[in-house]
């Protein structure tokens, strides 16, 4: 009995090693946003950045949420380099901070439950959350150059006409 | 009128010359070299925005330009007939006033003369400026029809095709227009 007790002690400990979370964790982040929508259908979204743990964990699962919109972050490199991508559609790509919440193996499963059970998922707090700033993507110039050649031919014009009515008024 | 018909005296036939539609050879170089100019703009703009192939259509550049220069220098001709009268009307008196001041110091100039230089004088000045007043009415209506119709009404069509029309049918438009009386 005595044994067993210990050996179960054991397991456990294990498995929190294997299961070890990220204690203060701090994220040094770089981003890139497609900005030029006057070539583009879908604008892109990307970030990398690394993950750094007080207590020196490394190579845990993240998961992404961006927006309600809930994606995988791909793990580049064994130091705890992630990466997340997603596109939007130009139309609906809004300009400024985009919120990523990244959770952990332990906090996703968590809002899984949130959301089975019909609980908010904003209960569950991130593991930590970078922010993506999109400056605002460049659909083209205000007014487009032939519609100014137009608008100055038409003044042009104009001025031709009104004087002329003057000239045979 | 006697039976025989008479040929015309040297001021009939000034007098003739500056009430007809006819223009002096100054004058119609002026028009004719405008317009050439003028039809000849579009092909830039077709050939550095429109990325026409300027070599494969070589041929309908020339013509165009041709038929659009003949056009427009017709355009140019009957507008400025047009006008021409209006605007001596206009400047009767200011250029009747200015050239009585001028001629009033010669005093051996007889009253005929004088009147007649103060009519050369302002058909000078309306002649002049309803030439220039047409070349800039035209040139500004052509080339606001021109981008109006290749970036706009024939925008769907091949450069090509949008080159003969925009310029062919704008030069031929502006021609049928001048013809009116107003």
């Amino acid at each position: 009995m005595n044994r067993l007790i210990i050996f179960s002690i054991l397991i456990c400990g294990i498995s929190e090693i294997f299961a070890e979370t990220c204690q203060k964790p701090e994220v040094i982040a770089s981003a890139y946003v497609t900005e030029d929508a006057t070539i583009l259908t879908n604008v892109a979204f990307t970030t990398q950045f690394v993950l750094k743990c007080s207590n020196g964990v490394k190579g845990i699962t993240l998961y992404a949420e961006v927006d309600g919109k809930s994606l995988p972050a791909a793990r580049l490199s064994s130091d705890n380099k992630y990466q997340v991508s997603w596109t939007e559609d130009v139309k609906k790509a809004r300009s400024g901070d985009y919120n990523i919440k990244l959770y952990d193996d332990e906090r996703y499963a968590a809002i899984r439950k949130a959301l089975r059970n019909g609980e908010d998922p904003n209960s569950v707090k991130p593991l930590v959350v970078v922010v993506l700033n999109n400056p605002g993507i460049y659909r083209g110039p205000w007014i487009n150059s032939e519609l100014l050649a137009v608008l100055l031919a038409a003044l042009v014009s104009y001025s031709a006409f009104s004087s002329k009515f003057k000239l045979l008024a | 009128m006697s039976g025989k018909s008479k040929a015309f005296t040297k001021e009939e036939e000034l007098l003739l010359q500056d009430f007809s539609r006819n223009v002096s050879t100054k004058s119609s170089a002026l028009f004719y070299g405008n317009a050439f100019i003028v039809s000849a703009i579009p092909i830039w703009l077709f050939w550095r925005i429109h990325l026409i192939d300027i070599y494969a259509n070589l041929i309908s550049f020339v013509l165009v330009t041709l038929a659009s220069t003949y056009a427009l220098a017709l355009a140019y001709k009957n507008t400025k007939f047009v006008l021409k009268h209006k605007i001596a009307v206009k400047r009767e008196d200011a250029v009747t006033k200015e050239m009585s001041r001028k001629l009033a110091e010669d005093k051996k100039m007889s009253k005929k003369e004088k009147d007649e230089r103060i009519l050369w004088k302002k058909n000078e000045v309306a002649d002049y400026e309803a030439t220039t007043f047409s070349i800039f009415y035209n040139n500004a209506l052509f080339l606001a029809l021109v981008i109006v119709s290749s970036f706009y009404i024939l925008k769907t069509f091949t450069p090509a095709v949008n080159y003969i029309f925009s310029v062919g049918a704008t030069s031929a438009l502006l021609a049928l227009l001048s013809t009116g009386s107003q």
